[in-house]
């Protein structure tokens, strides 16, 4: 076990910078994820992390050991990957058999036929099965050791993976987008399995994904990251319901969040086409400003009250639980998703001109440039 | 479909074909096997066994045997590694691969036969490039020295070269001890570039992400990558290539008629060499074409080897 830190990492590849100058302390023992979308430097840091990239800039400290020179083989670090990269021509049995053969038995022990000269080969041997399968029963594949990669299904042969990182105890484990290769249903189950294998091992375990859902439900804090940075670093909660800029509320939330277009006047009050929030901000007065809501924060209103948006409904998507409605705003022709109730919202046509009430305590102010102004307020 | 008979007139062009062009020529060669037919003559004798039991019985067939098994012993698993060992050193280089790979490819492209010639001058004893350059080595020192061991402390004129720096150098065509290893050198020479382009499209598809999971896993050293990673991920490669080198090792001509029509006394008598002097010169059909049936049953027990590894071990899915 270990915390792992990273110093001023930056990565170029010829002229294009894929990683800015990027710091981070990852505690010992904490489920960190690490989200953003393709592209923007998740894989590369987390291959940076295990050796297999090299940075062109800034240290890696693992445990609080600098270890830019030091090998991927050679940092005690295991890595899921999102191929599963098992060993095809190797049982499952072997395949887990090899991290603990190669880092526990000497060159000679392994090599063909000079390897018979070794008389306590067996009984070593003997002993990395018996880890290997303890692993193989925390992890329920006990009954697919005898079989090769290819016979399994994908789910089986990400326990495999995982399998492999988790025999030889490594300090911590390297996880890139474990689950994006399985289905659906599977990877909601997988899911909770990787949090309880988390919370049983008490490593670090640092996970890339781009899936905002599992960073979301899995990880003690989670790091937002585009273009090479990482624009916030928090729980999942601060991150969904306080995040740091625009960019950061765009991408976490599922439907996007609905960003409208407002104004504060000399008191700070706010408007948002033609609507007064009764939501005020203390500096940023007289300026034109953006409106965040997120569509679960919307409502479908009944009755006429004041402060609600009209807008016509363009798409309807039933869910089962919720119904998202797509809106198109009367006035304004800004669109809109709101999610509402299905009692309520059954019997709503396309078309039809329906009143969009939010939720004040809810809703995110942004200044032009993206910053979240509720922060300061 | 079952009603009409369309589909017997659809298919039998192609089958009637194939029949006439790949399987009949078969037959034919094995029923003449058991002849003593000539080409020409009007008619022919049922010998029976009589020409497969001269295979075994005569030197110069057991000759042809040796010298054709010798061979593909030699070549096979030398142009084989060369091939892979290229292909890997190739595929590491960040730029230049493909000068290298034009330049091991080139004696595929090239005409054997007129290769073979060029070889024949390069080989010539009296007028050929490597025997003058190794005369000319006798009186380098250094040279002279480390061909002949003396700096690891050997006896020098007791050693191979320093024996021929005293006498003359080698006939490397005309003289038995060495005609088969000369002939062996242009047949890696000429094949290693075609398995270097095979291990270069089968290293290709060795997906990156286990080479990553190697290291990880503690591979440290390129040899344990290659253990652990390249060489049983080129599984189906190294079957296809080992087939496809053995059965153009037995089918090796080109080199033979240019260079030493099978001698010198029968050291370089090949199969397909001894095939076309019994039938095509001596115009001894029936005992060509008997070298013809046990030449397709060597082709064919290759091939079903292959046939099994590709089934059996060497396919992960």
């Amino acid at each position: 076990m270990a915390g792992i830190e990273l110093k001023g990492i930056s990565k170029s590849f010829e002229k294009n910078e894929v990683i800015k100058s990027l710091n981070l302390m990852i505690e010992n023992g904490e489920f960190i994820t690490i989200v953003g979308p393709s592209g923007c430097g998740k894989s590369t840091l987390l291959r940076i992390i295990a050796g297999l990239e090299s940075q062109s800039n800034g240290d890696v400290i693992i445990d609080g050991r600098e270890v830019n020179n030091i090998k991927a083989s050679n940092r005690d670090l295991a890595m899921v990957f999102q191929s599963y990269a098992l060993y095809p021509h190797l049982t499952v049995l072997q395949n887990l058999m090899v991290p603990l053969k190669l880092r526990r038995m000497s060159t000679l022990e392994r090599f063909p036929i000079i390897n018979w000269f070794f008389p306590n080969r067996r009984s070593k041997i003997d002993k990395l099965k018996e880890s290997v399968l303890q692993a193989s029963e925390t992890l329920q594949i006990e009954h697919l050791l005898g079989r090769k990669p290819g016979q399994l299904s994908g789910g089986q042969q990400q326990r495999v993976a995982v399998g492999r990182a988790m025999v030889r105890e490594p300090v911590a484990f390297l996880m890139d987008e474990p689950l994006s290769n399985l289905d659906a249903a599977l990877r909601v189950h997988m899911r909770a399995e990787i949090s309880e294998l988390h919370r049983k091992l008490k490593t670090t375990f640092v996970y890339v994904t781009h899936d905002q859902a599992e960073a979301l439900t899995m990880s003690d804090r989670m790091a937002v990251m585009m273009d090479g940075e990482i624009l916030q670093l928090d729980t999942p909660s601060e991150i969904y319901n306080k995040p740091a800029s625009l960019r950061v509320a765009e991408f976490i939330g599922s439907p996007k969040i609905n960003v409208l277009p407002a104004e504060s006047n000399e008191k700070g009050d706010i408007d948002c086409m033609g609507i007064s929030m009764s939501l005020s901000i203390k500096d940023n007065k007289n300026e034109k400003i953006l409106v965040g809501i997120r569509p679960e924060h919307t409502n479908l209103l009944q009755d006429n009250k004041k402060n609600c948006f009209l807008g016509e409904v363009n798409h309807k998507e039933n869910l089962g639980s919720d119904i998202y409605l797509h809106v198109t705003l009367k006035d304004s022709q800004q669109k809109m998703i709101i999610r509402s109730n299905p009692d309520i919202s059954f019997n709503t046509k396309i078309g039809e001109i329906i009143r969009i009430g939010f939720d004040n305590n809810k809703v995110m102010i942004f200044n032009e440039s993206g910053q979240n102004l509720n922060k300061k307020s | 479909m079952s009603n009409t008979r369309s589909h017997i007139w659809f298919v039998s062009p192609a089958v009637l074909l194939m029949f006439l062009i790949l399987i009949l020529p078969v037959f034919v060669a094995g029923t003449f096997s058991f002849t003593d037919y000539n080409l020409g003559s009007p008619d022919f004798k049922w010998v029976g066994w009589k020409n497969y039991e001269s295979l075994g019985k005569f030197s110069s067939y057991k000759k042809m045997f040796t010298a054709s098994l010798t061979y593909v012993v030699i070549v096979v698993p030398v142009s084989v590694l060369l091939g892979l060992g290229s292909a890997m050193l190739i595929s590491s280089l960040r730029f230049g691969g493909e000068l290298y790979k034009t330049v091991f490819f080139l004696p595929v492209m090239a005409t054997l036969l007129a290769m073979a010639y060029a070889w024949e001058f390069t080989l010539d004893p009296v007028i050929g490039v490597i025997n003058k350059f190794l005369d000319d080595g006798c009186s380098v020192g250094w040279f002279y020295k480390l061909f002949t061991g003396s700096w690891l402390g050997f006896n020098p004129t007791e050693s191979w070269y320093g024996e021929l720096c005293n006498d003359r150098m080698p006939n490397w065509l005309g003289n038995k001890k060495y005609a088969l290893g000369s002939i062996s050198f242009i047949g890696i020479w000429q094949a290693f570039g075609f398995n270097m382009v095979l291990y270069l499209a089968g290293l290709t598809s060795v997906p990156r992400d286990l080479y990553a999971a190697a290291e990880m896993d503690g591979a440290n050293s390129p040899w344990e990558k290659f253990k652990l990673v390249t060489w049983p991920m080129l599984g189906p490669t190294h079957v296809f290539v080992v087939t496809i080198t053995s059965i153009r090792s037995f089918q090796v001509f080109d080199t033979v008629e240019a260079l030493t029509r099978g001698g010198p006394s029968k050291s370089t008598y090949m199969m397909v060499y001894a095939m076309f002097e019994k039938g095509v010169k001596q115009n001894l059909v029936g005992m060509g074409s008997a070298l013809t049936i046990v030449f397709l049953g060597f082709v064919l027990i290759l091939t079903l080897t292959q046939v099994y590894f590709i089934n059996r071990k060497v396919h992960y899915s």
